[in-house]
């Protein structure tokens, strides 16, 4: 069944051009002077119950004003969003009885009380009972080691402790949908898989729908089954990481070093190497989506073993100049999906 | 899953205040200091106000303990909105910044939520102060006491602290629809100074402004009329607690409405 359903779903967000000062505020009040813009454009989407789906695009793509008409803060411009059958920006509190939801960056716990205490009033704000509210901590504690942070009050938590927080609060009424938008934002790689492993403990333990913003590729590939991809508001691909994979799976990564000693060379004069590769590769070979770029030393050929032979290009390389040493790689799901934003409508 | 009733709404709030109590408790120099600062500001207040109206029998007929009662009148007044609905100062910030849409996920209301986080303890000092000044002013001014009289008195302070508080819920919420609302909350909280003083000493406009427009004569005036006055109560005492719930559900409306029209994002 599903449990997550958009249709058609657009917001457009009505933008005021504001003027200056105390008098400009007030004509603002009976201003007229607007232009239009679209956030999310027509976007439909059925999700089921248990999946974790990454939702990915660049920064602006709409992925937070899709997560905030989920939520209900948001109510769509036209279309229909279903949470468990009903529209969420209809029944805000009835919604959000039975969700969970983290803005990384943005702690919702009191500030001055510690994590126990939050929990506490958690428990009562959603009517947790006390047996279902021990069994939920008892599933923490075999998660995830909380000794550390459990009498500490939010104000004196890092930021990774904080949002961890954040995440076991998320959780800890058993709703059946969590919405975590960028919640790995600024962590330390330790707490991010911290909170992956949680994240996917919950997800097993208690079937948990979860949709995932993120710019971490370790996320994604820790976690989501699933994959849907937005630019300017429009939906460019959704299929599972494997799917995605086999649909470029004709892409190769070459990592070519010229110096024996990596350390040596210094990053501009390897970019202008590179742009002047990419150039004379583009002119030789068929391939128009080859790409050349620098990776710490190493220049990163990007190629399509549809369009070109890898051997073709590495004697035209080696023609040119010495090549010390050589790498092949499979393309990255990050890369993948930076080919996705690049080529615009793929799908 | 239980009705969200006043119950319901009271337990929470006293989870998160007695938990707030204890952890503002735990760094005590602090709320010393503190509590000791606003005790400072207010006693000179009260001297600036003793030096001005020692000087005079009277002002207008009231003469000077009736002018004290108000005093005190106010400062009991303004106390609740200090202690309970202190929140509303940080509104504009919260809205600007985006942050105010991390207390739009919960399953209870968004302004019970919203003002149920912060409980400032401070205000209470000023709170004592403002009993003493009344009970001091009540003696010299030979009122007998009676059980009914002081509950009609703590019927007005409710019925004052409510209206109190709807002016800066409605003076907060002004941040939903404007870029520039910083500069109307501190306004508006400047005209409240015009609580400590007998409404008549005003032209008709201003009367009619402070008791139609923005209400402040319903917050120290007309419920003081209780006890100064209770011969011969005005009309709009009479009406004051009707109004006081009125205006206070009316300003709750106005900051609702106002955060409906919240979109999750700063400006
Ligand atoms: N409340 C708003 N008012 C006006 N424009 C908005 C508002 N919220 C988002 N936008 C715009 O909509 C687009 C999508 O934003 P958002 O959903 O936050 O993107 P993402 O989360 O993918 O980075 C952006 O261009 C953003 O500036
Ligand atoms: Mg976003």
């Amino acid at each position: 069944m599903e449990i997550i359903e958009l249709i058609n779903v657009k917001r457009e967000f009505k933008i005021l051009n504001r003027r200056e000062g105390i008098a400009g505020g007030i004509k603002d009040l009976f201003s007229r002077d607007y232009r239009y813009l679209s956030a999310v454009d027509d976007i439909s989407l059925k999700i089921k119950k248990g999946e974790i789906v990454g939702y990915l695009g660049p920064n602006g793509a709409g992925k937070s004003t899709t997560i905030k008409m989920m939520t209900g803060i948001l109510e769509p411009t036209s279309g229909k969003v279903l949470v468990n059958g009903k529209e969420p920006y209809r029944n805000r509190i009835e919604n959000a009885q039975d969700i969970g939801v983290v803005f990384g960056q943005r702690s919702q716990l009191w500030w001055s009380l510690p994590l126990k205490e939050s929990f506490k009033v958690l428990k009562e704000i959603y009517q947790v009972s006390d047996k279902d509210y021990k069994d939920m901590l008892d599933l923490y504690m075999s998660l995830i080691d909380i000794k550390n942070l459990w009498d500490k009050p939010v104000r004196q938590m890092s930021l990774g402790q904080r949002t961890l927080s954040d995440i076991l609060a998320a959780f800890l009424h058993n709703p059946s949908v969590v919405y975590l938008d960028e919640p790995t934002i600024g962590l330390d790689v330790s707490m991010k898989s911290k909170i992956q492993e949680f994240i996917k403990g919950l997800n097993s333990q208690k079937a948990t729908t979860i949709i995932l913003t993120t710019h971490d590729m370790g996320d994604v590939d820790a976690l989501c089954n699933r994959i849907v991809i937005i630019d300017k508001g429009k939906k460019l691909y959704d299929d599972n990481i494997e799917n995605l994979h086999k649909m470029f799976g004709m892409y190769r990564i070459m990592k070519i070093c010229f110096s024996k000693d990596v350390g040596e060379l210094d990053y501009d004069s390897l970019k202008d190497k590179a742009a002047e590769l990419e150039k004379e590769l583009q002119e030789n070979f068929s391939g128009d989506d080859m790409t050349v770029s620098v990776d710490e030393g190493w220049i990163d050929i990007l190629m399509n073993e549809e369009d070109v032979s890898l051997m073709e290009v590495m004697n035209f390389i080696q023609s040119k100049q010495h090549i010390y040493n050589i790498k092949l790689e499979e393309i990255s799901t990050e890369k993948v999906i930076k080919k996705i934003y690049e080529g615009g409508t793929i799908l | 899953m239980k009705k969200r009733n006043v119950k319901f709404y009271l337990a929470i709030y006293f989870k998160i205040i007695s938990q707030d109590i204890k952890s503002k408790l735990s760094y005590r120099v602090d709320f010393i200091i503190s509590t000791m600062g606003i005790l400072f500001t207010n006693i000179a207040g009260f001297i600036t106000f003793w030096i001005i109206f020692k000087n005079f029998d009277n002002i207008n007929d009231w003469n000077y303990y009736e002018i004290l009662f108000l005093y005190g009148f106010s400062l009991m007044a303004l106390t609740p909105t200090q202690c309970l609905f202190d929140n509303n100062w940080n509104l504009r910030d919260y809205v600007y910044s985006g942050d105010f849409i991390k207390y739009c996920f919960r399953p209870i209301d968004l302004y019970f939520y919203y003002i149920s986080e912060i409980f400032d303890l401070k205000g209470i000092g000023e709170f004592m102060m403002g009993v003493g000044i009344i009970v001091y002013a009540w003696i010299n001014l030979k009122y007998s006491v009676t059980i009914l009289g002081i509950l009609a008195l703590i019927v007005m302070w409710i019925a004052a602290s409510l209206v109190m508080a709807g002016i800066m819920n409605i003076a907060a919420a002004t941040c939903f629809w404007m870029n520039n609302s910083g500069y109307v909350m501190v306004t508006v909280f400047k005209f409240t100074e015009y609580t400590k003083y007998p409404i008549d000493i005003f032209n008709k406009g201003f009367r009619i402004f402070f008791s139609f427009i923005i209400p402040i004569a319903f917050v120290t005036y007309y419920p003081s009329m209780v006890v100064l006055n209770s011969h011969n109560l005005p009309i709009l005492t009479i009406i004051a607690p009707i109004f006081s719930v009125l205006f206070f559900y009316i300003s709750y409306r106005i900051w609702m409405f106002g955060a409906s029209r919240y979109n999750g994002t700063g400006t």
